[in-house]
Order: C-alpha cells, then sequence, then structure tokens
C-alpha cells in the first residue's frame, strides 16, 4: 500500500473519484425553486412557490419559450430569437441543437456535425469544441450555460430574490456523462441543481395533479432531439415510474432533417452548402409544422432553386417512415419492461412539440391501442412538473405529492473478459442499494479494479465507462478464494456511491463515481468563477447585443419594404410614410449610438415597428392578392420581407453585411 | 504500489462464511422484506398488497419529504428508503415473494450447494434441459411457429412449478417449494432462449 490514502483517484485523466464526503446539506429556502425544462430546440423555465399552481414565465415581450439557440456572430454571445434570426446568414456560428452533444465526445456523434470543430491541448478527442471564429473554442456545456442563464434571470425577476435551486429536466434515458454535462452547465449558469429530473416523470406529474388523474399512463415525449417512453402508475399523490426507455438521439429535429434532404434531392441538389442545408432545414420545419394542421404546403428553397414546390403530407410521412419507425422499439420494451399489456394502460399523454405531428399521433395511438390525450400544452407541461419538484425539494410537501423514481440504464462492473455484471437493473426504483460478491482468478492477484459501467450491452467496451478504481490488499489466495463484495449505492438524486469490500480482511474502497466526461473539474470551476465575475456585465452586454440584432433586423426590413413599395400610395399613404421615416431615422441613430441600454433599443424598435404595421399589414394582404395563396405564413413573411437579400443570393454572392451584432466601442 | 489490472470474476456462490462476513457491513434487508413493508408472510399476496403497502410506506419515508429537514434526518430517510425499494423490488412479483418465503424458510435460492443452498435439480430433469435446448436449435431451422409451440409449453411448465411452490408453502415443505422455484429458473433461461431464437 501507499503511504499516504490518497483521497482521489484518477484513472487516465478521464474520471475523478472522489471519497463520498459531500459537503453537509445546506438549509433550502423554501418557494425559491425554479423548474427549467431545457430542451433542443427551446427551453422554458417555470415557477410553483409554496403550493402554487405552476407557471411558465415570459419574456419582457411576453415569449414563454426561449429558442435553445446561441449565436456567436459578435463578440457578446446572443441567446433565442434575436439568435435564431442571424441562423441562415451564419450556420457555422449560430449553435442549436447544442442537447445532442452533451455528454458527448466526437466520436459518439452520428451524422454531420454542421458546425467547425476545435481541439485544445488536452482534449485527446474526448471535448466538443465549436469553433465559433476569432479563435473561440466553447463547449456544448458553455453553450448550454448561456441558454440557462437567461431562464435563471427571467425567474430571478419573477421571484424578485436569487432562486434557491434549481429542477432541470433531462431526457429520462440520457446517460451519467450527459446529466453530470448538464448540471455542470447549470454550475457555470450560476444555479444549484436540487435534481436533474425525467421529462416524461416531469410532465406525468403535472398532468396527473392538473387533471387528478389515477391509474397507469403512458407517456410518449417526441422532443426536438429527444424521445422517451415513461411508463407510471398514479395512486393518490404518489408517482411511480415502472419504466422508461427511449433513444436521446432521434427527435422532431430528424423529421426536418428526412424532409430538408428530400426537397434538397428535389431540387436536384447533391452536395448541398452550408447555406442551402440551413435554408432547407428552416424550410422543413415550417413546412412540418404546416402539415400539421393542413394535408398539403408549398416549399420554395430560394439557395437551391425549388420554386413552389408542392409538398403533401402522404409525401412527409412517407419521408419520414425511417425516422417514425424508431419511436416503436422504446415504446414497446417500455411496456415490456413496467409488466404492462396494452389493455391495463388508462391513458396515454403527449408531450413535446414533435407529437403535433399526425403521423407520430397515429403511432402512439396504435403502438397503445388507444387515443392519446393532447389536451394539455405539450410545450409546458415538463416545465410545469420541473416546478412542482422544485417547490418540492425547495422544503415545501404540497399535499404529501411523492414521486418514486426509477434507475433508467443498467449499472454495473466489468468481469472477467470484459463482460458487464449488472449490479442495479434498469427501472430500478431509487434509492436503492444492491451488492453481488466477485473472486479472484488467480493467486498472484492482490489487487482488484473495479471498472463501474452503465447500459444494457453484455461488453463493457459498448457500455458508458463511468469509473475505474482499484481495491488494493486482498490476501494471497487460491483462485475462486477471494471474496469481494461490489456494493452500488444510489440515492434518491441519483448519485452513484461504490463500495468495493474484501469480506476476508474488510480491506474496503468507497468512491463516489462523478462522470466528468469532457470537461475536467478544473475547467469547469473556471468556468464557473469567470462567469460569477463578469455575471452583471456580461448579461448586460448580451442584453444589449440581442435588442440591436432585434432592431437591426427590423430596420432592415423596413427599409426593404420603403424601397419596394413606399412610393405606391395605395399602400402607404404621405402622412404614414412621414412617421415611419421620423421612426426609422431614430433607430438609424440609436444603432450608430454605443451608449443606448437594452430598454432603450427595445423601445425604439417597438416605436418603429408600430409606425411600420399597418403598411405591412397591407402589403402582405395585396402579396396574397396577387396570387400567393397556399403558401404557409412563414413563407409569405419570408418573402416580403427578405426578397431584396434573397435576389442578391440568388446572383451568386452571398451577403456580405457588416457584422450587425458587432458592439460598436 | 502498482497494482496489476486484474478482472473481476463473477461468482454465483456466497457460503454462509461470506454472509457471517457482512453481518457487522450492513443491515440485511434480506432478512425480512416481508416486514419491511409491513406484511404478512403469505403466499396469497397479491401484487395489489404489495404496491398498497409500498406507497403507504414511501409517503412516509420518501427522501424528497424531508429536503427541508435536518442532514440526520435525510440520511435516515435515504436509508428507509433504499431498504423500502429493496424490500419492493423482491416482493412485486410472484416468483419474488416465493423466493422470498423460501429463504425466510431457510434456503437461499442465490446460493448453490449446502442444506441452505439451492436443491440440485434432479439427473432426469437437467438430461431433459439438454434435450430441449437441442429442441430449440431444430424448431429454430423450422420456424416461428415451431419456437412459438416450444414458448407455449414452457410457459405452461413454468406456471406449473409456480403453482407447485406455493403449494408446498402452504404445506409448510419448503424444500419442495425450493426444488420446484429450481425449476422454475432453469426454464426461464429456456424461455429466454426462445425469445432470442424468435428475435434472431
Amino acid at each position: 500500500m501507499t503511504a499516504s490514502a490518497p483521497n482521489t483517484l484518477t484513472s487516465g485523466g478521464l474520471f475523478q473519484i472522489e471519497e463520498p464526503d459531500r459537503p453537509a446539506h445546506r438549509p433550502r429556502k423554501a418557494g425559491l425553486g425554479i423548474g427549467i425544462d431545457l430542451g433542443t430546440t427551446h427551453s422554458l423555465v417555470a415557477i410553483a412557490p409554496h403550493g402554487a399552481t405552476p407557471r411558465v414565465l415570459a419574456d419582457d415581450q411576453g415569449r414563454a419559450l426561449l429558442p435553445s439557440v446561441v449565436s456567436y456572430v459578435g463578440e457578446t454571445p446572443v441567446v433565442g430569437y434575436a439568435a435564431l434570426a442571424q441562423q441562415v446568414d451564419h450556420p457555422d456560428r449560430v449553435i442549436s441543437s447544442v442537447k445532442r452533444f452533451m455528454g458527448r465526445a466526437p466520436e459518439d456523434i452520428d451524422g454531420p456535425v454542421p458546425y467547425a470543430l476545435g481541439e485544445r491541448p488536452g482534449d485527446e478527442g474526448r471535448v466538443i469544441r465549436f469553433d465559433v471564429g476569432q479563435g473561440r473554442l466553447v463547449t456544448p456545456v458553455e453553450v448550454s450555460a448561456r441558454i440557462l442563464e437567461v431562464l435563471r434571470r427571467r425567474a430571478e425577476d419573477a421571484l424578485g430574490a436569487p432562486p434557491d435551486g434549481a429542477v432541470i429536466t433531462v431526457p429520462a434515458y440520457f446517460d451519467d456523462a450527459q446529466r453530470q454535462a448538464t448540471k455542470d452547465a447549470a454550475r457555470i449558469a450560476g444555479l444549484e441543481v436540487y435534481r436533474l429530473l425525467a421529462e416524461p416523470t416531469a410532465a406525468a406529474l403535472a398532468y396527473g395533479l392538473d387533471r387528478n388523474e389515477q391509474g397507469i399512463f403512458v407517456v410518449f415525449d417526441l422532443g426536438g432531439g429527444t424521445f422517451d417512453v415513461s411508463v407510471l402508475r398514479l395512486d393518490r399523490g404518489v408517482f411511480q415510474v415502472l419504466a422508461t426507455a427511449g433513444d436521446t438521439a432521434l427527435g422532431g429535429d430528424d423529421l426536418d432533417r428526412a424532409l430538408a434532404e428530400h426537397l434538397l434531392a428535389e431540387a436536384g441538389v447533391e452536395a448541398p452548402t452550408p447555406h442551402q442545408r440551413a435554408e432547407a432545414l428552416e424550410i422543413a420545419r415550417s413546412v412540418k409544422e404546416r402539415l400539421s394542421v393542413d394535408t398539403v404546403a408549398a416549399a420554395t428553397l430560394r439557395h437551391a432553386g425549388l420554386e413552389d414546390h408542392e409538398v403533401t403530407r402522404e409525401t412527409f410521412e412517407r419521408v419520414c417512415q425511417p425516422v417514425l419507425r424508431r419511436l416503436k422499439g422504446p415504446a414497446r420494451r417500455a411496456l415490456a419492461d413496467a409488466g404492462i399489456d396494452r389493455e391495463s394502460i388508462d391513458g396515454v399523454v403527449l408531450v413535446g412539440g414533435s407529437t403535433r405531428v399526425p403521423a407520430v399521433k397515429h403511432l402512439a395511438e396504435r403502438l397503445f391501442g388507444k387515443k392519446p390525450l393532447d389536451d394539455i400544452d405539450p410545450d409546458k407541461v415538463v416545465a410545469w412538473g420541473a416546478a412542482i419538484q422544485a417547490d418540492i425539494l425547495s422544503g415545501n410537501p404540497r399535499d404529501g405529492v411523492t414521486l418514486l423514481d426509477v434507475v433508467p440504464l443498467s449499472l454495473g462492473v466489468e468481469t472477467m473478459g470484459g463482460m458487464v455484471e449488472k449490479i442495479i437493473p434498469r427501472n430500478a426504483p431509487i434509492p436503492i442499494r444492491a451488492r453481488q460478491v466477485f473472486t479472484n482468478y488467480s493467486e498472484e492477484q492482490t489487487g482488484m479494479t473495479i471498472h463501474v459501467v452503465q447500459g444494457e450491452r453484455e461488453m463493457a467496451a459498448d457500455c458508458r465507462s463511468l469509473a475505474r478504481f482499484d481495491l488494493q490488499g486482498i490476501p494471497r489466495l487460491p483462485p475462486s478464494m477471494a471474496r469481494v463484495e461490489v456494493t452500488f449505492q444510489l440515492d434518491a438524486d441519483a448519485l452513484l456511491t461504490v463500495t468495493a469490500r474484501e469480506l476476508m480482511t474488510g480491506v474496503a474502497q468507497t468512491v463516489q463515481v462523478k462522470p466528468t466526461f469532457g470537461l475536467s473539474d478544473e475547467e469547469v470551476e473556471r468556468l464557473v468563477l469567470e462567469s460569477l465575475d463578469h455575471a452583471d456585465e456580461d448579461f448586460a452586454a448580451r442584453d444589449r447585443a440581442e435588442a440591436r440584432v432585434e432592431l437591426d433586423r427590423v430596420i432592415t426590413a423596413v427599409r426593404r419594404a420603403l424601397a419596394e413599395d413606399g412610393d405606391d400610395e395605395k399602400l402607404l399613404p404621405p402622412d404614414e410614410r412621414s412617421n415611419i421615416d421620423t421612426a426609422l431615422a431614430d433607430a438609424v441613430g440609436a444603432m450608430d449610438d454605443g451608449n443606448l441600454d437594452a430598454a432603450a433599443l427595445r423601445r425604439i424598435r417597438e416605436r418603429l415597428e408600430a409606425a411600420a404595421e399597418p403598411f405591412a399589414r397591407r402589403r402582405m394582404e395585396a402579396a396574397l392578392a396577387s396570387g400567393m395563396a397556399g403558401r404557409s405564413v412563414g413563407e409569405i413573411e419570408h418573402a416580403v420581407g427578405d426578397e431584396a437579400t434573397l435576389d442578391e443570393r440568388r446572383g451568386g454572392h452571398h451577403a456580405t453585411m457588416e457584422d450587425p451584432v458587432a458592439v460598436t466601442e | 504500489m502498482r497494482l496489476r489490472r486484474v478482472d473481476l470474476v463473477l461468482i454465483d456462490a456466497v457460503t454462509d462464511a461470506d454472509r457471517n462476513a457482512t453481518v457487522t457491513f450492513t443491515m440485511d434487508v434480506r432478512l425480512d422484506p416481508f416486514a419491511t413493508l409491513g406484511l404478512p408472510r403469505s403466499v396469497d399476496l397479491d401484487r395489489a398488497a404489495v404496491d398498497e403497502a409500498y406507497y403507504a410506506a414511501s409517503r412516509a419515508v420518501h427522501p424528497d419529504r424531508f429536503a427541508g429537514a435536518d442532514e440526520a434526518t435525510r440520511r435516515r430517510a435515504e436509508v428507509d428508503a433504499a431498504r423500502l425499494n429493496e424490500a419492493y423490488r423482491m416482493l412485486k412479483d410472484r416468483v419474488g415473494r416465493l423466493e422470498a418465503l423460501c429463504r425466510l424458510g431457510g434456503i437461499d435460492l442465490d446460493v448453490t450447494g449446502g442444506d441452505r443452498g439451492a436443491p440440485m435439480p434432479d439427473q432426469a430433469f437437467l438430461l431433459d434441459m439438454i434435450e430441449r435446448r437441442e429442441a430449440i436449435e431444430a424448431a429454430s431451422r423450422e420456424g416461428e411457429d415451431a419456437l412459438e409451440d416450444l414458448r407455449d409449453g414452457v410457459e405452461a411448465e413454468i406456471a406449473e412449478t409456480l403453482g407447485a411452490a406455493e403449494d408446498a408453502l402452504r404445506q409448510g415443505d419448503v424444500r419442495r417449494a425450493a426444488e420446484a422455484l429450481v425449476r422454475r429458473r432453469y426454464l426461464a433461461r429456456l424461455l429466454d432462449e426462445i425469445d432470442e431464437a424468435l428475435t434472431a
């Protein structure tokens, strides 16, 4: 044995193993818990203080959804709608769907990554870093932290105090590396995580309490990038998760991609440029949404030269078949694991924006033999549930509402020949303790390597490796005579503690397993400190940058409209024109004035929008009358608003606009 | 000291000596999951009764109920809830309940050999198993229907062994119950193999 017993064992720099002396429990502040739905395409924050009905918090323009998009076009990152607005022009610097990359190594990503990747010394191919220009590399954790920061601020404004802690929802099927990445992002964003909660469980909590339901419910949750199926039993305030299954790389994004590829193929584009791809995805998304209501929609891809291409719902569903088929396996597995047949299901709850797609709804109905309940807002129900659980974990009992959760993926150790022996099987209720006894295979063996893995596969190499540590000081014994008992203890927060004990001598080693896949603890710590140092100035700068992007967008649109139809007095009476001109001049002046804060910029934008609104409406009506009927509203807005820049692009040169977010000094 | 990387080998036997060694380590929930859930040790319990007891106990001890409490109370809740969940996992299905009753009656099916371990099935049964395995191979060449027929047969036999175990326990014959449950484990493995052949 070494003279100094190390407190921390590391192995290959991949994992850190700490002794399980957890910091003393900090007293919680009842009523200051917040619930966050950190989604692939959009995120929300909700509160439900002191037993109140949960409510989602909106931004100052009344928008509850925050697009999970972060733009690095300017110096200061911009989050949400403003970032979304820059995506088609800067597909390489505007990061969306970052959830797909959380807790992942570059090799884990299937399919092309639409961003340039970079590397830092020491990454050894394990860390995804997006190269967003100007020598900046950002990790998925940092991108998520930017999104969480905005939500934290929003909650702080509503609560009138900093949140005490957050319940953040994750796909039920997220593994420990993905969960740890989410926790790291929260820390960087200045949030204490009470707990990560499975999205379908959160949905069931909100739904069950709202409707006072009893019985067995299936939650079918298809989000932008992830898919979960959970089976729960609801019994007078007890929510028991019976089983959960899913796919963390399957979602509405895949439907968009399938349709985008179809559209590009129809346009005869074989090797799309990033701009063509970004545009095809954007149009595919709007066509998909349109087809949830109508049976036919038109698509126009200017970059790819596709005009008014008709897409029927039937075509869309055919194109999406390969994606839809992948929903079946997890759905069946969840039922089998729960030991439930279709007849005993009392209700099927649809969650996630992608369940609005009729083909998805039909599939759910066929799989479970029951018409799904879709009368609750699928975008908000997860955040509501998170807020309820956050209120409970802040110290409010909420009439004894009790959530009995399970471990989504099996946990085990590697044995001879690289096989996995499962210690805690998937869907076991937590908290739980389980153990197995192992033996030596040679007399020479005085130590054992305990390699902790997560997953359902038979071979350790196919599972997610969580930790590796050694038990030393096993007495020399003939083969199969030593007895080493390995105990896995999983607490209510799903934190895993592993103890290995040689039963004859009592030698034992206990570690708390904390995968630090990707980012090292030091790097997370540094990022936390950085964000604390710059929190206020960062936020003000970001807020202002966002306001500038939005103002610039409106100025561009108004100028374009004036250039095209400004002289048409039927569309724009002269007195209105002078109003617009004044507001426009103010707006342009504001863009040049580096001293204006976000609130001032917003006021100016709102004035300009108000002045130009009647003109915009008349132009829209005129456009509709002149034969654009049949197109989606989104496309018309697109066409009406962006005609000029699109013309430019058709001419073959890309927009080389000045960086609209660069903050003037 | 640099240790050689050595793999673990799983053993399926835990002797009484091992058991004694663990006594100082943890309180063993295996002692009586029925008591943990406040249920009688009965063959006639059903899932609904187990669920009912589990929910009632969970409402009282789940750690989330004590989020605002002091450290000691919270740790206590973690331990209690873990024990409760372990007991529930054992008793929620029929097989688990029967095996738990055998264990409490002195025969542990997770231990091989000895008076207190799982009884070895007789030679005829083991030979029969080998033949059945060959039959699966033959059936998988024949097709899905043949496999399904085999599957139905095995399922019926499993139901029989469970019935036999229950009868034996009602009569207080733990050894005979354990013998039936050992046969069930072999049959369950056979069922898995058929299912594998079916999905292959």
